[in-house]
Parts: C-alpha cells; sequence; structure tokens
C-alpha cells in the first residue's frame, strides 16, 4: 500500500455511513514519476535560503572594511563555494524554465478589458526578458555599465 | 488464444478487514480491451464480490476513475494494451475508501458546494425579458472549464490535498472560476471572498499533476492559478468600488 495522506483530506462534514478505510496518498509522491520535478521544484527553496545567507554575509563584510571583504573574496574562491554557486545557477535555471512553462496559462482570460497575449507570444516573451536581464547583468559584471 | 494479464486488486470490506489488502487475479484479455473490461470480466465471471464504480463507459460519466498502475486513470478510456503483463488497480488516492475500489464522494461534494456552482444573479431576469444572450467570445473565456466529468482524477493526483484537508481541490475550484468568467453570473464576489477564506486557492503550489491527468483536457491548474489572480484583483478593487452599487 503506498503512504498514508492526511487522514481527513477528502473527509465529509457530516457523519459518514458507514465505517471507511483511510486514504492513502499517490504511489508516486514524493519521489517517483512526475512527482520528483515538483519535489525538486520545491526543495531548490533550500538552495535561495543558503545562497539568501550568502548574500547577507557579503553585505556584512561590505559594512565591515576592506580586510572583511577581501578575506570573503578568498573564502568564495573556494571550490564549494564555487560548487554551491554552480548548484545555484541550475536551480534558477530549472526554476525558471518550470514557471515560463507554467506562467502563460495561470493567466486570466482578461482583466478588465484588457486580454493577455496568445501564451506563445507571452513565452517569447519571459525568454526574451530573461536574455535582456541576463545580458544587462553581464554587461555589468564585465565593467562595461557603470 | 488471449494474452493473459495479472491484476493486483485492492480488496477491502468494512465489515470484515481491518485494512485494505491486495488480491490478485488471472485472466484472459482481448487486444481492444480497456482496463474496465477487465474489471467487469473479475466481477462478471471470478468475484461477483468485488465492487468498483461504472456507468457510461464512454468517458462522459467520470464514475471510474481509479489508481492504474499508481497513476489517477479513467478506467473505460483507458486501452489495456498500454500496460504490460501485472496491472495493479487500486481505488483513486486521497480518499477514503468505501469498499474495494469505491471511494467516499461526500467531502468532494462537500467543497463542491461550496463554490456556488451555479449562476449567480442579483436579481433574477423576467420570463418575459427573454434569456441571457452570450456572444461566442464570452463563451470561450469559460467553455474549457464547462467540460470537467467530476471524475476526481484531478484530487487523486493533488499533492496539496494530500497534505490540506480544506483544500477546495482542482475540480471545485475551476468550477468556482467557471462561473466567475461566466458573462452572465454576477456572484464572483462571493466565490471570491470563498476562495481567499478557508481552503484558500493559495494553497496551491501549482504542481500542475491536476491538468496531467485530466482526462478532458479541462486543465485545472490553469483555472486555480488564474482564480489567484482574480482573488487578488477582487480584493484590491474592493477597497475603491463599492460592492452595493454593482
Amino acid at each position: 500500500m503506498a503512504r498514508a495522506a492526511h487522514p481527513d483530506a477528502m473527509k465529509p462534514r457530516g457523519p459518514q455511513r458507514t465505517r471507511t478505510a483511510p486514504p492513502t496518498a499517490p504511489a508516486e509522491f514524493p519521489f517517483a514519476g512526475r512527482y520528483r520535478t515538483y519535489t525538486l521544484f520545491d526543495w531548490t527553496g533550500i538552495v535561495y535560503l543558503l545562497a539568501g545567507l550568502v548574500a547577507l554575509r557579503v553585505v556584512w563584510a561590505l559594512g565591515s572594511g576592506e580586510s572583511a571583504w577581501s578575506t570573503l573574496q578568498q573564502q568564495l574562491a573556494n571550490p564549494l563555494y564555487l560548487a554551491f554557486h554552480a548548484l545555484s545557477l541550475v536551480a534558477v535555471i530549472f526554476v525558471g524554465v518550470r514557471f515560463f512553462r507554467l506562467f502563460p496559462k495561470a493567466q486570466p482570460a482578461r482583466i478588465g478589458p484588457v486580454k493577455p497575449p496568445p501564451q506563445p507570444v507571452l513565452h517569447a516573451m519571459l525568454y526574451a526578458a530573461w536574455v535582456v536581464v541576463s545580458g544587462g547583468l553581464a554587461l555589468v559584471l564585465a565593467g562595461g555599465i557603470f | 488464444m488471449a494474452e493473459k494479464k495479472t491484476f493486483e486488486i485492492t480488496r477491502f470490506d468494512p465489515d470484515r478487514d481491518e485494512a485494505p489488502r491486495t488480491e490478485t487475479y488471472e485472466i484472459p484479455v482481448e487486444p481492444d480491451w480497456k482496463v474496465l473490461d477487465a474489471l467487469n470480466f473479475i466481477k462478471d465471471e471470478i468475484d461477483s464480490s468485488l465492487s468498483h464504480r461504472w456507468s457510461c463507459r464512454m468517458a462522459v460519466c467520470g464514475s471510474c476513475g481509479m489508481m492504474v498502475d499508481g497513476k489517477p486513470t479513467l478506467t473505460c478510456k483507458k486501452p489495456l494494451s498500454e500496460y504490460g503483463n501485472r496491472v495493479s488497480v487500486a481505488p483513486l488516492s486521497n480518499f477514503p475508501i468505501v469498499r474495494d475500489l469505491v471511494t467516499e464522494l461526500d467531502g468532494f461534494m462537500d467543497k463542491f458546494q461550496k463554490v456556488k456552482p451555479w449562476i449567480v444573479r442579483a436579481k433574477e431576469r423576467a420570463v418575459e425579458e427573454g434569456t441571457h444572450r452570450q456572444s461566442p467570445a464570452e463563451l470561450e473565456e469559460f467553455k474549457q472549464f464547462s467540460m470537467c466529468i467530476n471524475c476526481m482524477l484531478c484530487y487523486a493526483a493533488c499533492p496539496v490535498v494530500t497534505n490540506e484537508p480544506d483544500f477546495l481541490g482542482p475540480a471545485a475550484i475551476a468550477l468556482g472560476h467557471r462561473y466567475n468568467m461566466d458573462s452572465r453570473d454576477q456572484g464572483s464576489h462571493e466565490r471570491n471572498e470563498i476562495f481567499r477564506g478557508e481552503g484558500t486557492v493559495f494553497s496551491c503550489s501549482y504542481a500542475n499533476e491536476c491538468s496531467e491527468v485530466c482526462p478532458k483536457h479541462v486543465d485545472p491548474a490553469a483555472a486555480v492559478n488564474q482564480a489567484k489572480l482574480n482573488a487578488v484583483i477582487d480584493w484590491a478593487t474592493s477597497f475603491v468600488v463599492s460592492r452595493e452599487k454593482e
């Protein structure tokens, strides 16, 4: 048998007419089949939490003087940090692609009199925005702007 | 000679069994059979005590939803040829089990009624005024969501339903959204309050499984996530637009 669902899942509000067996969770949830992708998507939250902590550490080092900043830069060159940032990149791309796939159909048919563009156009707009923002950030990091 | 397949079927008799168990049947199957045909063969020829729901046999009534090889499946629609030699059939996940493959539906009906799945009018139109007219474009806005046959496969696939008993669930929200989008309806504020309240639409984490398993391509995940945005817009506009005057 599959693992149990919440014992009150889909339970009627009134008294049940017969004794029932408790509900079970979908057999593939959470680690098999299509649920694997969904669970991985959820787990990327841990990566973002850690990335947020790293960002706080960077801000703290910036406010703590030049030596703290250069120490942090040395630490960030550590292979473990590099591996973590590579993992963060993979997580961002994974979530981005999933979000871009699901976002267009979540748009309502209209908001007041305004209708959203067709789904393929929305798709293209999302990817175009991603390319433009990534390109802009790459230019900033390369010293091309500012 | 007909091919043989083995079926592992969940059995549960509330008068005798403490918990569901599995029983195995080996039966000859025809190439054109659906999963439901095999269940009916077992009931007719081998074990008349087997309980399962079915009615129309043409994917319209939504009665015969079950877990086949762990996936929510409309058994009258799914060809048996798509499975291997061993096929497991279990009652829909996330529902209490009444007997064998039959699940308790009252919880679903409770959720269903909450979203007021009917046209709400502030003032009913007099018969002399004629019918409510609707353009094809207005119909198109919600038609997809009105194709639901209440088979409940979406509930069996939803990981939020697994963990949050108060969640209204995909089909009920899709139906509420369908009426919110109907040009004849004036009850969207009432429904949006329900969507924002207990069993909130915001519990949905957009796993999209409901849409993956929907046999009628209703796309409940789209409806739920459109309903989220509409519920927020309705809340925001409630500060500037008086509901009484509408």
